[in-house]
């Protein structure tokens, strides 16, 4: 593998099904539901698994400039693409079967951006994206580490698939109290169907760009479920940022 | 900034031990490690195995997988390694899963691990975390070690100072000091640290914290209260669902508190305390069906392990004899007696529940065979019989005919739990029905006065400055009534008078701390146990 930190070498052995919810009253036993979540779980790991045969191929390939490297490439963030809605869709389905253990301590941002940052590191570099982040070392928020780190490497994802040649993870303290992450590129920005949706929970399928919502979905999701006093978080879109392009913002309190 | 040229961590003097059961997954945290330098790096495929290796070396970190397989899981193998002080005091544990669970999230300082990480594992997030996790735990260590020696104002003193400079560990530290307060029975201490976490967040730790002490002050609707919005928020808080049981069970609620062990059991059905407590409740309720469900679950997940005891075995013998299944109750009998071989107090247990089994299945000659030869035993030995199998033993002592043995086993249970106010209606009521009313009223009075006779008579010798003649009594009625709390803690503080009168003897300091903890195990939520460790520890210091 290539250097020092960039490491999807995610270590993604394949693991063994868990806390499992069975109908109250029922003998443990199979259900739809049941080989539904099992086979998200299983599937999950499986694509992990290719995502890190592919960043270990194109850490060995000689030349970046063929066209088999940018199919890779590509084929790489399609598959960190379904592996996040795989994972997305199995903590929604816990928190909405109200199951998740919900778990928010006071952590480090600098932490958080740093892991973050490294599970999309090989992805950037193998398509000759900028990646930079800037934190505080000192600053803290409550959060659920899990879910906010799922809501931010998808952001990252979605950000290195649609800049031009970078992207920037900006986590700053909001004056107002709690933080707020931005992801921002210098791509084309958002389209204004997009932005008109904003955050807003209920949100059309599109076929024509094969959008589900389902990672915007998952974000705002996330966020609602972090709450200090009578503030909750909250995601929006945003376009025309420092760097020019689209930029994803979340906010806890 | 770029995240690549970051330093790596250097774990080359550090030790650690993998526990996984798959062989590839050991392979990669290996070679994680391996990346900062590590080389001292055992390796452990089960529980079992990674308890011999934890006995032999005190790592300065483990990484264990929550799921292994058969056998103990990981949260076993820890709450084991913390119960046989397995671990060096700054031993880091990172608990690995598939997924969050309940337990990595709630649960006490001695049941949850240091921190958690959830697969896939990034190499940057395990070192972030072991790094943060070794720094904290180095600072913590002192704080660990007073802990451990039953130093509660000790510990306490510590945290106070760390929490006097903020950190990084600040919430950590809360945490501790909330459960430090728990165990020393500073309860307002404790509250206080609760309602100011929930001020900041709504913290279930703090609000099951909460409503623990509220449970403990008796002010059970407003526990319920708590308990309810923690499990109305999710079902995955487990702990809650415990509490919230316990709660309805004392309000009387026995169809919450079942409904309320099933939805925790729904979610992770593999913990035998959990199922037994199913057992009990369904039991109370009449539902000998799930009750016997429970017991059999319950006996299954402990056997061999250290959490097995011989109450599940008994109930669910209790359980089919009420159901008029009196061979399958001889058969767990049997099993009990295998399970539990090397257990003389098991064996004699086993022996005395067959008394009622051989009556109910026809044979009144071989039960009267055995209590023939069990009776000394149970004359002498009364104060062995959990109460409940005293009360398994009254129908057949009295169908037999053996009354002496019946009144030798009442008035040590009495004695030994006189502050039970439902042993000794029941026991009224059971020599009432015997046509035996006035002598049943009259062992109660009996064995109740001669426990509050013992505890008078050692206040007054002790007032009268004889200390020494009120340790003697205090001591011999101690081995004749292990169960009685009040009696027990009541040596422990003659223990401690005598000490601050005369010095710290560290005989009498593990006296009464033998006391006191035994005392716990009957009446874990009695204030006075907290009390009389933080006296014990300031004796003489």
């Amino acid at each position: 593998m290539a250097d020092s930190m960039s490491d999807a070498n995610l270590a993604t052995a394949p693991d063994k099904m868990t806390d499992f919810p069975n109908p109250v009253n029922a003998e443990p036993g199979m259900s739809m539901s049941h080989f539904l979540v099992s086979s998200v779980h299983d599937m999950k790991n499986s694509l992990a698994v290719m995502a890190d045969f592919l960043e270990t191929a194109l850490a060995q390939a000689a030349d970046p400039a063929t066209p088999l490297y940018r199919q890779a490439s590509q084929a790489l963030y399609e598959t960190r693409r379904i592996n996040d809605h795989l994972i997305q869709l199995l903590a929604l389905y816990k928190i909405e079967q109200d199951f998740y253990p919900f778990d928010p301590r006071e952590q480090n941002l600098a932490d958080l951006a740093l892991d973050a940052l490294s599970r999309v590191a090989n992805l950037a570099q193998s398509r000759g994206i900028s990646l930079e982040y800037e934190c505080p070392d000192n600053l803290h928020a409550w959060f659920d580490y899990e879910l906010i780190v799922g809501v931010l490497v998808q952001a990252l994802h979605n950000a290195l698939h649609y800049t031009r040649d970078r992207v920037l993870c900006l986590i700053a303290a909001d004056p107002r109290g709690g933080i707020s992450i931005r992801v921002e590129d210098n791509g084309p920005g958002f389209p204004d169907f997009l932005l008109r949706q904003g955050a807003s929970h209920q949100r059309e399928i599109s076929f024509e760009t094969g959008s589900t919502g389902l990672g915007l979905y998952f974000a705002s999701v996330v966020a609602g479920l972090h709450r200090g006093g009578e503030r909750h978080g909250s995601t929006r879109l945003e376009n025309e940022g420092p760097l020019g392009g689209g930029c994803f913002v979340l906010e806890l309190p | 900034m770029k995240i690549h040229n970051l330093p790596l961590p250097d774990f080359s003097r550090k030790s650690f031990l993998i526990v996984e059961d798959y062989e590839g997954m050991r392979g990669i945290l290996r070679d994680l490690l391996g990346r900062a330098g590590a080389t001292r790096i055992d390796f452990a495929a089960s529980g079992d195995s990674a308890l011999t290796m934890l006995e032999k070396t005190r790592y300065d970190a483990v990484l264990c997988d929550l799921h292994l397989g058969q056998g103990k899981n990981g949260q076993q193998v820890l709450e084991e390694a913390r119960l046989r002080q397995l671990l060096a005091p700054h031993g880091v544990w990172l608990m690995i899963s598939a997924e969050k669970s309940s337990e990595m999230v709630m649960g006490t300082a001695e049941t949850r691990p240091d921190d958690y990480l959830v697969k896939p594992i990034s190499e940057t997030l395990l070192f972030i975390r072991l790094r943060r996790q070794m720094d904290k735990k180095q600072v913590l260590a002192p704080i660990e070690q007073a802990m451990r020696d039953h130093e509660y104002l000790k510990a306490m003193r510590l945290v106070n100072q760390l929490l006097a400079t903020p950190s990084a560990y600040t919430w950590d530290m809360k945490r501790l000091k909330a459960e430090l307060a728990l165990q020393s029975g500073d309860l307002e201490q404790a509250r206080a640290v609760f309602e100011d976490a929930l001020g900041q967040r709504d913290l279930p730790w703090a609000r099951l914290g909460l409503a623990r002490i509220l449970f403990q002050d008796n002010q059970l609707e407003q526990a319920r209260q708590h308990l309810l919005r923690i499990t109305g928020g999710s079902r995955a808080y487990l702990d809650a669902h415990d509490w919230l049981a316990r709660t309805l069970e004392s309000l009387g609620d026995l169809d919450g508190a079942q409904k309320a062990l099933e939805h925790a059991l729904s979610l992770s059905p593999h913990v035998a305390a959990r199922q037994s407590s199913l057992g009990e409740v369904a039991a109370r309720r009449g539902d000998l069906e799930t009750a016997a469900r429970a017991y059999r679950r319950g006996i299954e997940l402990a056997r061999n392990s250290r959490n097995a005891s011989v109450e599940p075995y008994l109930s669910l013998a209790r359980v089919l004899l009420a159901r008029g299944e009196s061979g399958e109750a001889a058969e767990v009998i049997g099993r009990l007696g295998v399970d539990m071989k090397h257990d003389s107090n098991a064996q004699f247990l086993a022996r005395v529940m067959e008394i009622p089994i051989r009556l109910n299945s026809g044979g009144e000659q071989a039960a009267r065979q055995l209590l023939a030869e069990l009776a000394p035993s149970l004359r002498h030995d009364a104060h062995r019989l959990p109460p409940e199998l005293a009360f398994d033993l009254a129908g057949p002592l009295l169908q037999l005919g053996d009354r002496e043995t019946l009144d030798a086993v009442f008035t040590n249970l009495l004695a030994n739990h006189h502050e039970h106010p439902d042993y000794a209606n029941r026991v009224r009521a059971l020599y009432a029905e015997a046509g035996r009313e006035e002598e049943g009223v009259k062992l109660v009075e009996e064995a109740t006065r001669s426990a509050l006779d013992i505890m008078d008579r050692g206040v007054s010798l002790s007032r009268a400055g004889k200390l020494d003649e009120a340790l003697t009594l205090l001591r011999e009625a101690c081995h004749k009534l292990p169960g009685n709390p009040r009696l027990l803690l009541n040596h422990a503080y003659l223990l401690i008078t005598h000490m601050e009168q005369h010095g710290r003897d560290l005989h009498l300091v593990y006296e009464a701390l033998e006391c006191i903890k035994t005392a716990r195990r009957s009446a874990p939520h009695d204030k006075r146990v907290g009390e009389l460790l933080a006296k014990l520890e300031q004796v003489g210091a």
